[in-house]
Protein backbone atom coordinates (compact mmCIF):
# COMPACT_ATOMS: atom_id res chain seq x y z
CA UNK A 1 0.00 0.00 0.00
CA UNK A 2 1.15 3.48 -0.73
CA UNK A 3 0.37 7.00 0.40
CA UNK A 4 -0.91 8.88 -2.63
CA UNK A 5 -2.55 12.09 -1.66
CA UNK A 6 -0.64 15.08 -3.01
CA UNK A 7 -1.39 17.29 -0.03
CA UNK A 8 -0.06 14.65 2.36
CA UNK A 9 3.20 14.57 0.39
CA UNK A 10 3.37 18.36 0.50
CA UNK A 11 3.19 18.21 4.31
CA UNK A 12 6.10 15.72 4.24
CA UNK A 13 8.03 18.05 1.92
CA UNK A 14 7.46 21.13 4.07
CA UNK A 15 8.42 19.25 7.24
CA UNK A 16 11.64 17.92 5.73
CA UNK A 17 12.60 21.27 4.18
CA UNK A 18 11.92 23.21 7.38
CA UNK A 19 14.04 20.72 9.35
CA UNK A 20 16.88 20.98 6.83
CA UNK A 21 16.76 24.77 6.98
CA UNK A 22 16.68 25.02 10.75
CA UNK A 23 19.66 22.89 11.68
CA UNK A 24 23.35 23.24 10.98
CA UNK A 25 24.33 20.04 12.68
CA UNK A 26 25.97 17.86 9.99
CA UNK A 27 24.83 14.63 11.66
CA UNK A 28 21.16 15.56 11.39
CA UNK A 29 21.67 16.87 7.86
CA UNK A 30 23.27 13.64 6.66
CA UNK A 31 20.48 11.67 8.30
CA UNK A 32 17.86 13.83 6.56
CA UNK A 33 19.62 13.48 3.22
CA UNK A 34 19.77 9.70 3.46
CA UNK A 35 16.13 9.47 4.55
CA UNK A 36 14.96 11.66 1.66
CA UNK A 37 16.94 9.60 -0.82
CA UNK A 38 15.56 6.36 0.65
CA UNK A 39 11.98 7.62 0.34
CA UNK A 40 12.61 8.79 -3.24
CA UNK A 41 14.07 5.46 -4.31
CA UNK A 42 11.38 3.35 -2.65
CA UNK A 43 8.29 5.47 -3.39
CA UNK A 44 9.36 7.18 -6.64
CA UNK A 45 7.81 6.42 -9.98
CA UNK A 46 9.88 4.20 -12.24
CA UNK A 47 9.00 6.30 -15.29
CA UNK A 48 9.89 9.64 -13.74
CA UNK A 49 11.93 10.40 -16.86
CA UNK A 50 14.14 13.41 -16.36
CA UNK A 51 16.15 13.22 -13.16
CA UNK A 52 18.97 15.30 -11.77
CA UNK A 53 22.47 13.85 -11.27
CA UNK A 54 22.17 14.32 -7.51
CA UNK A 55 25.52 12.91 -6.44
CA UNK A 56 27.50 14.97 -8.93
CA UNK A 57 25.52 18.13 -8.19
CA UNK A 58 25.93 17.62 -4.46
CA UNK A 59 29.70 17.21 -4.71
CA UNK A 60 29.95 20.35 -6.85
CA UNK A 61 27.84 22.35 -4.39
CA UNK A 62 29.79 21.10 -1.36
CA UNK A 63 33.23 21.79 -2.82
CA UNK A 64 32.11 25.20 -4.09
CA UNK A 65 30.72 26.19 -0.69
CA UNK A 66 33.79 24.87 1.16
CA UNK A 67 36.20 26.74 -1.07
CA UNK A 68 34.17 29.93 -0.93
CA UNK A 69 33.88 30.08 2.85
CA UNK A 70 37.49 29.04 3.42
CA UNK A 71 38.76 31.80 1.14
CA UNK A 72 36.44 34.55 2.34
CA UNK A 73 36.54 33.96 6.10
CA UNK A 74 39.82 34.20 8.01
CA UNK A 75 38.29 33.14 11.36
CA UNK A 76 39.21 29.99 13.28
CA UNK A 77 42.04 28.52 15.29
CA UNK A 78 43.57 25.81 13.07
CA UNK A 79 45.32 27.62 10.21
CA UNK A 80 45.86 25.44 7.15
CA UNK A 81 47.91 27.95 5.16
CA UNK A 82 48.11 31.70 4.71
CA UNK A 83 47.41 33.70 1.58
CA UNK A 84 48.63 37.24 0.92
CA UNK A 85 46.22 39.90 2.14
CA UNK A 86 44.09 40.66 -0.86
CA UNK A 87 41.03 42.78 -0.17
CA UNK A 88 38.10 40.68 1.11
CA UNK A 89 39.61 37.29 0.33
CA UNK A 90 42.99 36.14 1.52
CA UNK A 91 44.61 36.01 4.91
CA UNK A 92 44.51 32.85 6.93
CA UNK A 93 42.66 29.86 5.50
CA UNK A 94 41.35 27.90 8.45
CA UNK A 95 39.99 24.42 8.93
CA UNK A 96 36.97 25.79 10.80
CA UNK A 97 35.96 28.05 7.93
CA UNK A 98 36.28 25.15 5.48
CA UNK A 99 34.10 22.94 7.68
CA UNK A 100 31.56 25.71 8.04
CA UNK A 101 31.44 26.09 4.26
CA UNK A 102 31.01 22.35 3.83
CA UNK A 103 28.03 22.43 6.22
CA UNK A 104 26.47 25.25 4.20
CA UNK A 105 26.89 23.13 1.08
CA UNK A 106 25.38 20.17 2.88
CA UNK A 107 22.26 22.20 3.72
CA UNK A 108 21.79 23.05 0.05
CA UNK A 109 22.45 19.48 -1.05
CA UNK A 110 19.92 18.14 1.46
CA UNK A 111 17.30 20.58 0.21
CA UNK A 112 18.03 19.53 -3.35
CA UNK A 113 17.57 15.85 -2.50
CA UNK A 114 14.34 16.52 -0.60
CA UNK A 115 12.78 18.44 -3.48
CA UNK A 116 14.06 15.91 -5.99
CA UNK A 117 12.24 13.23 -4.00
CA UNK A 118 8.93 15.09 -4.35
CA UNK A 119 9.56 15.63 -8.06
CA UNK A 120 10.10 11.93 -8.44
CA UNK A 121 7.14 10.80 -6.34
CA UNK A 122 4.28 13.17 -7.20
CA UNK A 123 3.18 13.26 -10.87
CA UNK A 124 3.24 16.65 -12.60
CA UNK A 125 -0.52 16.64 -13.16
CA UNK A 126 -1.09 16.26 -9.43
CA UNK A 127 1.22 19.17 -8.67
CA UNK A 128 -0.76 21.36 -11.09
CA UNK A 129 -3.90 20.51 -9.13
CA UNK A 130 -2.50 22.31 -6.11
CA UNK A 131 -3.26 25.69 -7.72
CA UNK A 132 -5.71 27.42 -5.35
CA UNK A 133 -9.23 27.37 -6.70
CA UNK A 134 -9.48 31.15 -6.35
CA UNK A 135 -6.69 31.40 -8.95
CA UNK A 136 -8.46 29.00 -11.31
CA UNK A 137 -7.69 30.97 -14.48
CA UNK A 138 -3.99 30.69 -13.78
CA UNK A 139 -4.56 27.00 -13.11
CA UNK A 140 -6.06 26.70 -16.59
CA UNK A 141 -3.03 28.46 -18.09
CA UNK A 142 -0.64 26.09 -16.31
CA UNK A 143 -2.70 23.10 -17.40
CA UNK A 144 -2.69 24.25 -21.04
CA UNK A 145 1.05 24.87 -20.92
CA UNK A 146 1.87 21.48 -19.41
CA UNK A 147 -0.51 19.66 -21.77
CA UNK A 148 0.89 21.35 -24.86
CA UNK A 149 4.53 20.53 -24.10
CA UNK A 150 4.64 17.18 -25.95
CA UNK A 151 2.77 18.70 -28.86
CA UNK A 152 5.18 21.64 -29.02
CA UNK A 153 8.12 19.24 -29.15
CA UNK A 154 6.44 17.37 -32.02
CA UNK A 155 5.81 20.69 -33.72
CA UNK A 156 9.53 21.53 -33.54
CA UNK A 157 10.37 18.19 -35.14
CA UNK A 158 7.77 18.68 -37.87
CA UNK A 159 9.11 22.13 -38.74
CA UNK A 160 12.68 20.83 -38.79
CA UNK A 161 11.65 18.05 -41.18
CA UNK A 162 9.86 20.53 -43.40
CA UNK A 163 12.98 22.69 -43.47
CA UNK A 164 15.16 19.68 -44.18
CA UNK A 165 13.00 18.81 -47.20
CA UNK A 166 13.60 22.34 -48.44
CA UNK A 167 17.33 21.76 -48.13
CA UNK A 168 17.83 23.85 -44.99
CA UNK A 169 20.42 22.04 -42.89
CA UNK A 170 20.29 24.36 -39.88
CA UNK A 171 24.04 24.57 -39.67
CA UNK A 172 24.34 28.28 -39.00
CA UNK A 173 22.67 29.71 -35.90
CA UNK A 174 20.81 32.16 -38.11
CA UNK A 175 19.03 29.26 -39.79
CA UNK A 176 17.12 28.62 -36.58
CA UNK A 177 14.98 31.64 -37.36
CA UNK A 178 13.20 29.47 -39.93
CA UNK A 179 12.28 27.04 -37.14
CA UNK A 180 11.45 29.44 -34.33
CA UNK A 181 9.27 31.87 -36.30
CA UNK A 182 6.88 29.20 -37.63
CA UNK A 183 6.82 27.66 -34.16
CA UNK A 184 5.67 30.97 -32.68
CA UNK A 185 3.09 31.74 -35.37
CA UNK A 186 1.80 28.17 -35.40
CA UNK A 187 1.53 28.25 -31.61
CA UNK A 188 -0.48 31.48 -31.63
CA UNK A 189 -2.71 30.06 -34.34
CA UNK A 190 -3.30 26.99 -32.16
CA UNK A 191 -4.10 29.27 -29.26
CA UNK A 192 -6.86 30.87 -31.32
CA UNK A 193 -8.36 27.46 -32.12
CA UNK A 194 -8.06 26.40 -28.50
CA UNK A 195 -9.77 29.57 -27.30
CA UNK A 196 -12.68 29.01 -29.70
CA UNK A 197 -12.96 25.45 -28.42
CA UNK A 198 -12.92 26.62 -24.81
CA UNK A 199 -15.62 29.22 -25.42
CA UNK A 200 -17.72 26.66 -27.31
CA UNK A 201 -17.54 24.42 -24.26
CA UNK A 202 -18.68 27.09 -21.89
CA UNK A 203 -15.52 28.86 -20.75
CA UNK A 204 -16.35 32.56 -20.60
CA UNK A 205 -15.31 34.41 -23.74
CA UNK A 206 -14.61 37.33 -21.48
CA UNK A 207 -15.05 37.44 -17.75
CA UNK A 208 -14.84 40.43 -15.51
CA UNK A 209 -13.21 38.91 -12.48
CA UNK A 210 -12.07 42.09 -10.84
CA UNK A 211 -11.97 41.82 -7.08
CA UNK A 212 -14.07 44.31 -5.11
CA UNK A 213 -12.05 47.03 -3.41
CA UNK A 214 -12.67 45.59 0.05
CA UNK A 215 -10.88 42.39 -0.91
CA UNK A 216 -7.95 44.25 -2.40
CA UNK A 217 -7.69 46.42 0.68
CA UNK A 218 -7.67 43.26 2.77
CA UNK A 219 -4.86 41.78 0.68
CA UNK A 220 -2.88 44.99 0.93
CA UNK A 221 -3.41 44.95 4.68
CA UNK A 222 -2.22 41.34 4.87
CA UNK A 223 0.89 42.18 2.88
CA UNK A 224 1.62 45.18 5.10
CA UNK A 225 1.01 43.15 8.23
CA UNK A 226 3.35 40.36 7.30
CA UNK A 227 6.01 42.75 6.02
CA UNK A 228 5.84 44.57 9.34
CA UNK A 229 6.06 41.25 11.15
CA UNK A 230 9.05 40.19 9.09
CA UNK A 231 10.91 43.43 9.82
CA UNK A 232 9.93 43.19 13.46
CA UNK A 233 11.19 39.64 13.87
CA UNK A 234 14.61 40.68 12.57
CA UNK A 235 15.08 43.86 14.53
CA UNK A 236 13.05 43.53 17.67
CA UNK A 237 12.09 40.00 18.48
CA UNK A 238 9.53 37.34 18.89
CA UNK A 239 6.11 38.95 18.36
CA UNK A 240 7.18 39.58 14.78
CA UNK A 241 6.52 36.14 13.44
CA UNK A 242 3.04 36.20 14.96
CA UNK A 243 2.22 39.15 12.68
CA UNK A 244 3.79 37.32 9.75
CA UNK A 245 1.65 34.26 10.38
CA UNK A 246 -1.41 36.48 10.84
CA UNK A 247 -0.87 38.06 7.42
CA UNK A 248 -0.35 34.63 5.91
CA UNK A 249 -3.54 33.32 7.51
CA UNK A 250 -5.49 36.31 6.20
CA UNK A 251 -4.49 35.53 2.62
CA UNK A 252 -4.94 31.78 3.09
CA UNK A 253 -8.43 32.18 4.55
CA UNK A 254 -9.43 34.52 1.75
CA UNK A 255 -8.09 32.12 -0.89
CA UNK A 256 -9.99 29.26 0.73
CA UNK A 257 -13.19 31.24 1.07
CA UNK A 258 -13.04 32.69 -2.45
CA UNK A 259 -12.23 29.24 -3.77
CA UNK A 260 -15.40 27.83 -2.27
CA UNK A 261 -17.53 30.37 -4.09
CA UNK A 262 -16.63 28.90 -7.45
CA UNK A 263 -17.86 25.50 -8.44
CA UNK A 264 -15.34 23.33 -10.24
CA UNK A 265 -15.38 19.73 -11.27
CA UNK A 266 -12.61 17.35 -10.38
CA UNK A 267 -11.54 14.52 -12.61
CA UNK A 268 -10.31 11.36 -10.87
CA UNK A 269 -10.64 12.50 -7.26
CA UNK A 270 -7.94 11.40 -4.84
CA UNK A 271 -9.37 9.66 -1.79
CA UNK A 272 -7.78 10.17 1.62
CA UNK A 273 -6.55 6.86 2.97
CA UNK A 274 -5.20 5.91 6.39
CA UNK A 275 -1.74 5.87 4.82
CA UNK A 276 -2.06 9.55 3.95
CA UNK A 277 -3.12 10.38 7.49
CA UNK A 278 -0.14 8.36 8.75
CA UNK A 279 2.16 10.25 6.40
CA UNK A 280 1.03 13.60 7.76
CA UNK A 281 1.18 12.42 11.36
CA UNK A 282 4.71 11.08 11.12
CA UNK A 283 5.94 14.15 9.23
CA UNK A 284 4.69 16.44 11.98
CA UNK A 285 6.44 14.55 14.84
CA UNK A 286 9.98 15.89 14.24
CA UNK A 287 8.54 19.39 13.77
CA UNK A 288 7.16 19.25 17.31
CA UNK A 289 10.73 19.20 18.58
CA UNK A 290 11.38 22.37 16.69
CA UNK A 291 8.41 24.36 17.86
CA UNK A 292 7.36 23.04 21.29
CA UNK A 293 9.25 24.81 24.05
CA UNK A 294 10.02 21.84 26.34
CA UNK A 295 12.55 20.08 24.15
CA UNK A 296 16.25 20.79 24.26
CA UNK A 297 17.12 22.26 20.88
CA UNK A 298 20.74 23.16 21.55
CA UNK A 299 22.05 20.24 19.46
CA UNK A 300 20.47 21.84 16.36
CA UNK A 301 22.66 24.91 16.43
CA UNK A 302 26.09 23.43 15.90
CA UNK A 303 28.90 25.71 14.79
CA UNK A 304 32.57 24.83 14.19
CA UNK A 305 33.70 28.26 15.40
CA UNK A 306 35.84 29.17 17.30
CA UNK A 307 37.45 25.71 17.24
CA UNK A 308 36.29 22.42 15.82
CA UNK A 309 34.27 20.11 18.10
CA UNK A 310 32.37 16.90 17.51
CA UNK A 311 28.73 17.76 16.72
CA UNK A 312 26.36 16.79 19.53
CA UNK A 313 23.71 14.16 18.86
CA UNK A 314 20.36 14.17 20.62
CA UNK A 315 19.14 10.57 20.28
CA UNK A 316 15.50 11.50 20.87
CA UNK A 317 15.59 14.01 18.02
CA UNK A 318 17.38 11.56 15.72
CA UNK A 319 14.64 9.00 16.36
CA UNK A 320 12.02 11.67 15.66
CA UNK A 321 13.74 12.37 12.33
CA UNK A 322 13.49 8.68 11.45
CA UNK A 323 9.69 9.13 11.36
CA UNK A 324 10.17 10.79 7.96
CA UNK A 325 10.99 7.35 6.54
CA UNK A 326 7.41 6.18 7.20
CA UNK A 327 6.28 6.25 3.52
CA UNK A 328 9.23 4.05 2.53
CA UNK A 329 8.56 1.62 5.38
CA UNK A 330 4.91 1.04 4.46
CA UNK A 331 5.82 0.42 0.82
CA UNK A 332 8.52 -2.10 1.75
CA UNK A 333 6.27 -3.86 4.28
CA UNK A 334 3.37 -4.28 1.87
CA UNK A 335 5.41 -5.73 -0.98
CA UNK B 1 -10.24 54.46 -6.22
CA UNK B 2 -9.75 51.13 -7.98
CA UNK B 3 -6.87 52.47 -9.98
CA UNK B 4 -5.22 53.87 -6.88
CA UNK B 5 -5.58 50.54 -5.07
CA UNK B 6 -4.16 48.70 -8.04
CA UNK B 7 -1.12 50.97 -8.25
CA UNK B 8 -0.62 50.68 -4.48
CA UNK B 9 -0.68 46.86 -4.62
CA UNK B 10 1.80 46.77 -7.49
CA UNK B 11 4.11 49.26 -5.75
CA UNK B 12 3.84 47.57 -2.35
CA UNK B 13 4.55 44.12 -3.73
CA UNK B 14 7.54 45.33 -5.70
CA UNK B 15 8.93 47.14 -2.64
CA UNK B 16 8.42 44.11 -0.41
CA UNK B 17 10.01 41.97 -3.11
CA UNK B 18 13.07 44.19 -3.22
CA UNK B 19 13.27 44.10 0.58
CA UNK B 20 13.21 40.29 0.61
CA UNK B 21 16.16 40.21 -1.74
CA UNK B 22 18.14 43.03 -0.16
CA UNK B 23 17.71 42.14 3.51
CA UNK B 24 21.23 40.72 3.96
CA UNK B 25 22.58 44.25 3.44
CA UNK B 26 20.63 45.87 6.21
CA UNK B 27 19.93 43.08 8.65
CA UNK B 28 21.00 44.01 12.16
CA UNK B 29 19.40 41.53 14.53
CA UNK B 30 19.85 41.62 18.27
CA UNK B 31 22.32 39.30 19.89
CA UNK B 32 19.93 36.84 21.51
CA UNK B 33 18.50 35.73 18.20
CA UNK B 34 21.18 33.44 16.86
CA UNK B 35 18.63 30.79 16.00
CA UNK B 36 16.45 33.46 14.46
CA UNK B 37 19.23 34.10 11.97
CA UNK B 38 19.10 30.50 10.87
CA UNK B 39 15.41 31.00 10.33
CA UNK B 40 15.90 34.27 8.41
CA UNK B 41 15.85 32.65 4.93
CA UNK B 42 12.78 30.65 5.91
CA UNK B 43 10.82 33.69 7.13
CA UNK B 44 11.89 35.60 4.05
CA UNK B 45 10.68 32.85 1.74
CA UNK B 46 7.28 32.88 3.47
CA UNK B 47 7.03 36.63 2.93
CA UNK B 48 8.08 36.30 -0.71
CA UNK B 49 5.45 33.63 -1.38
CA UNK B 50 2.80 35.81 0.21
CA UNK B 51 3.90 38.77 -1.89
CA UNK B 52 3.74 36.66 -5.04
CA UNK B 53 0.26 35.41 -4.14
CA UNK B 54 -1.10 38.93 -3.54
CA UNK B 55 0.33 40.17 -6.83
CA UNK B 56 -1.05 37.15 -8.70
CA UNK B 57 -4.52 37.70 -7.24
CA UNK B 58 -4.39 41.35 -8.26
CA UNK B 59 -3.11 40.59 -11.76
CA UNK B 60 -5.61 37.80 -12.34
CA UNK B 61 -8.41 39.91 -10.90
CA UNK B 62 -8.56 42.13 -13.92
CA UNK B 63 -10.45 41.31 -17.04
CA UNK B 64 -9.26 38.06 -18.46
CA UNK B 65 -10.57 36.32 -21.55
CA UNK B 66 -10.40 32.91 -23.10
CA UNK B 67 -8.08 33.99 -25.91
CA UNK B 68 -5.60 35.56 -23.52
CA UNK B 69 -5.66 32.42 -21.37
CA UNK B 70 -5.06 30.22 -24.40
CA UNK B 71 -2.32 32.47 -25.80
CA UNK B 72 -0.59 32.65 -22.45
CA UNK B 73 -0.75 28.89 -22.06
CA UNK B 74 0.68 28.19 -25.50
CA UNK B 75 3.43 30.81 -25.22
CA UNK B 76 4.44 29.50 -21.79
CA UNK B 77 4.53 26.02 -23.26
CA UNK B 78 6.79 27.06 -26.15
CA UNK B 79 9.16 28.92 -23.84
CA UNK B 80 9.24 26.03 -21.38
CA UNK B 81 10.16 23.67 -24.23
CA UNK B 82 13.00 26.02 -25.16
CA UNK B 83 14.17 25.80 -21.56
CA UNK B 84 13.85 22.03 -21.69
CA UNK B 85 16.36 22.07 -24.53
CA UNK B 86 18.59 24.22 -22.32
CA UNK B 87 18.67 21.65 -19.50
CA UNK B 88 19.02 18.69 -21.86
CA UNK B 89 21.86 20.16 -23.93
CA UNK B 90 24.42 21.88 -21.73
CA UNK B 91 24.73 25.37 -23.18
CA UNK B 92 27.71 27.54 -22.25
CA UNK B 93 27.51 29.51 -19.02
CA UNK B 94 24.29 31.09 -17.87
CA UNK B 95 22.70 31.09 -21.31
CA UNK B 96 18.97 30.65 -21.04
CA UNK B 97 16.55 30.91 -23.95
CA UNK B 98 13.60 31.98 -21.81
CA UNK B 99 14.39 35.67 -21.59
CA UNK B 100 14.02 36.68 -25.24
CA UNK B 101 10.45 35.33 -25.59
CA UNK B 102 9.59 36.81 -22.21
CA UNK B 103 10.85 40.26 -23.15
CA UNK B 104 9.13 40.18 -26.54
CA UNK B 105 5.78 39.03 -25.14
CA UNK B 106 5.90 41.56 -22.32
CA UNK B 107 6.81 44.31 -24.74
CA UNK B 108 3.96 43.59 -27.16
CA UNK B 109 1.20 42.36 -24.83
CA UNK B 110 1.91 44.63 -21.89
CA UNK B 111 3.18 44.49 -18.32
CA UNK B 112 0.45 42.29 -16.88
CA UNK B 113 0.82 39.62 -19.56
CA UNK B 114 4.61 39.82 -19.25
CA UNK B 115 4.49 39.35 -15.50
CA UNK B 116 2.21 36.34 -15.73
CA UNK B 117 4.29 34.83 -18.49
CA UNK B 118 7.50 35.23 -16.49
CA UNK B 119 6.05 33.67 -13.37
CA UNK B 120 4.30 30.81 -15.14
CA UNK B 121 7.15 29.99 -17.53
CA UNK B 122 9.50 29.35 -14.65
CA UNK B 123 6.85 27.37 -12.79
CA UNK B 124 5.91 25.17 -15.76
CA UNK B 125 9.46 24.50 -16.85
CA UNK B 126 10.33 23.54 -13.26
CA UNK B 127 7.34 21.19 -13.23
CA UNK B 128 8.28 19.43 -16.45
CA UNK B 129 12.01 19.15 -15.79
CA UNK B 130 11.67 18.20 -12.13
CA UNK B 131 13.31 21.42 -10.99
CA UNK B 132 10.93 22.40 -8.22
CA UNK B 133 12.94 23.64 -5.27
CA UNK B 134 13.30 26.39 -2.70
CA UNK B 135 14.86 28.63 -5.36
CA UNK B 136 11.71 28.48 -7.49
CA UNK B 137 9.71 31.34 -5.87
CA UNK B 138 12.70 33.65 -6.25
CA UNK B 139 13.20 32.75 -9.89
CA UNK B 140 9.48 33.14 -10.58
CA UNK B 141 9.40 36.53 -8.98
CA UNK B 142 12.43 37.92 -10.83
CA UNK B 143 11.32 36.46 -14.17
CA UNK B 144 7.97 38.13 -13.50
CA UNK B 145 9.79 41.42 -13.08
CA UNK B 146 11.53 40.92 -16.42
CA UNK B 147 8.18 40.58 -18.19
CA UNK B 148 6.60 43.36 -16.14
CA UNK B 149 9.30 45.91 -16.92
CA UNK B 150 9.35 44.89 -20.58
CA UNK B 151 5.74 46.02 -20.71
CA UNK B 152 6.75 49.43 -19.40
CA UNK B 153 9.16 50.11 -22.25
CA UNK B 154 8.11 52.98 -24.53
CA UNK B 155 6.64 52.05 -27.91
CA UNK B 156 9.04 53.22 -30.59
CA UNK B 157 7.88 53.63 -34.16
CA UNK B 158 11.17 52.96 -35.94
CA UNK B 159 11.88 49.18 -36.04
CA UNK B 160 15.64 49.60 -35.79
CA UNK B 161 15.42 51.76 -32.70
CA UNK B 162 12.87 49.38 -31.22
CA UNK B 163 15.16 46.38 -31.66
CA UNK B 164 18.07 48.37 -30.24
CA UNK B 165 16.07 49.20 -27.14
CA UNK B 166 15.10 45.56 -26.63
CA UNK B 167 18.72 44.44 -27.09
CA UNK B 168 19.86 46.88 -24.43
CA UNK B 169 17.05 45.68 -22.18
CA UNK B 170 18.14 42.08 -22.74
CA UNK B 171 21.73 42.86 -21.80
CA UNK B 172 20.71 44.73 -18.65
CA UNK B 173 18.33 42.02 -17.45
CA UNK B 174 20.80 39.27 -18.31
CA UNK B 175 23.20 40.73 -15.76
CA UNK B 176 20.56 41.95 -13.30
CA UNK B 177 18.85 38.56 -13.13
CA UNK B 178 22.02 36.90 -11.91
CA UNK B 179 22.75 39.77 -9.56
CA UNK B 180 19.35 39.52 -7.88
CA UNK B 181 19.08 35.72 -7.85
CA UNK B 182 22.51 35.34 -6.27
CA UNK B 183 21.37 37.52 -3.40
CA UNK B 184 19.07 34.69 -2.44
CA UNK B 185 21.77 32.04 -2.24
CA UNK B 186 24.34 34.35 -0.70
CA UNK B 187 23.27 34.06 2.95
CA UNK B 188 22.74 30.32 2.38
CA UNK B 189 26.18 29.69 1.00
CA UNK B 190 27.98 31.98 3.35
CA UNK B 191 25.98 31.05 6.39
CA UNK B 192 24.55 33.35 8.97
CA UNK B 193 27.21 33.78 11.62
CA UNK B 194 30.56 35.50 11.55
CA UNK B 195 31.13 35.04 7.84
CA UNK B 196 31.31 37.27 4.83
CA UNK B 197 27.59 37.80 5.11
CA UNK B 198 27.97 39.75 8.27
CA UNK B 199 24.59 40.80 9.49
CA UNK B 200 25.85 43.74 11.48
CA UNK B 201 28.45 44.91 9.02
CA UNK B 202 26.47 47.88 7.73
CA UNK B 203 25.22 48.07 4.18
CA UNK B 204 28.34 49.56 2.54
CA UNK B 205 30.49 46.78 3.92
CA UNK B 206 27.87 44.22 2.91
CA UNK B 207 27.50 45.70 -0.57
CA UNK B 208 31.24 45.67 -1.28
CA UNK B 209 31.49 42.10 -0.04
CA UNK B 210 28.60 41.10 -2.22
CA UNK B 211 30.10 42.81 -5.25
CA UNK B 212 33.32 40.89 -4.75
CA UNK B 213 31.37 37.67 -4.36
CA UNK B 214 29.32 38.42 -7.45
CA UNK B 215 32.32 39.36 -9.59
CA UNK B 216 34.20 36.26 -8.51
CA UNK B 217 31.43 33.71 -8.92
CA UNK B 218 28.79 34.89 -11.31
CA UNK B 219 29.78 37.81 -13.54
CA UNK B 220 31.19 35.73 -16.37
CA UNK B 221 28.24 33.38 -16.24
CA UNK B 222 25.81 36.30 -16.48
CA UNK B 223 27.70 37.91 -19.35
CA UNK B 224 27.11 34.75 -21.36
CA UNK B 225 23.42 35.03 -20.55
CA UNK B 226 23.39 38.64 -21.74
CA UNK B 227 25.10 37.70 -24.99
CA UNK B 228 22.64 34.85 -25.44
CA UNK B 229 19.76 37.29 -25.02
CA UNK B 230 21.27 39.57 -27.66
CA UNK B 231 21.72 36.69 -30.09
CA UNK B 232 18.19 35.40 -29.61
CA UNK B 233 16.64 38.85 -29.82
CA UNK B 234 18.58 39.58 -33.00
CA UNK B 235 17.40 36.29 -34.40
CA UNK B 236 13.77 36.49 -33.33
CA UNK B 237 13.08 40.12 -32.50
CA UNK B 238 11.72 41.62 -35.70
CA UNK B 239 9.60 38.69 -36.94
CA UNK B 240 8.31 37.93 -33.44
CA UNK B 241 7.22 41.52 -32.79
CA UNK B 242 5.41 41.53 -36.13
CA UNK B 243 3.63 38.24 -35.42
CA UNK B 244 2.72 39.10 -31.83
CA UNK B 245 1.39 42.53 -32.79
CA UNK B 246 -0.82 41.01 -35.46
CA UNK B 247 -2.24 38.51 -32.99
CA UNK B 248 -2.67 41.10 -30.26
CA UNK B 249 -5.44 42.73 -32.26
CA UNK B 250 -7.19 39.41 -32.58
CA UNK B 251 -6.83 38.54 -28.91
CA UNK B 252 -8.12 41.68 -27.31
CA UNK B 253 -11.61 42.19 -26.04
CA UNK B 254 -13.06 45.23 -24.46
CA UNK B 255 -15.89 44.88 -21.99
CA UNK B 256 -18.38 47.65 -22.74
CA UNK B 257 -20.46 48.25 -19.66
Amino acid sequence: MKARHTQAWIVWLVAAAVLALSTRNPLYLILLLLLARLVAVVCGRQDAGFSLPLLKLGLVIMSFATLLNALFVPIGSVILFTLPDWPLIGGAVTLEAAVYGAINGLVLWTLLVIFAAINQIVPTADLVRLTPRALRDLGVVILIAVTYVPETIQQVQRIREAQAIRGNRLTHWRDWRSVLTPLLIGGLERAMVLAEAMVARGYGATADTEQPWQVRLLLLLALGLSFGGWVWSFWVGWPGWVLLVLGLLLVAVWLWQAGHQVKVTRYRPQPWTKWDVGLIGTAVIPLLFLFLPWFDRSSLFYTPYPSLTIPPLDLLFAVALLCLAYPAIIVVRSS
Amino acid sequence: MNRLLSVTIYAASILVGIATFAYPFVLAPNAEMVDQQTLAPLLTMVLLLLCLAVLLIEVQGQTINARMVAALGVLVSITAVLRFIETAVPAPGGFSPIFAPLILAGYVFGARFGFLMGVLTLLVSALITGGVGPWLPYQMFVAGWVGLTAGWLPRLQRPRLELGLLLLFGVVWGLLFGFIINLYSWPFLMGPAATSWQPDAGWQEGASRYLAYYAATSLLWDLVRSLGNVALLLLLGTPAIRALTRFRQRFEFQVVA
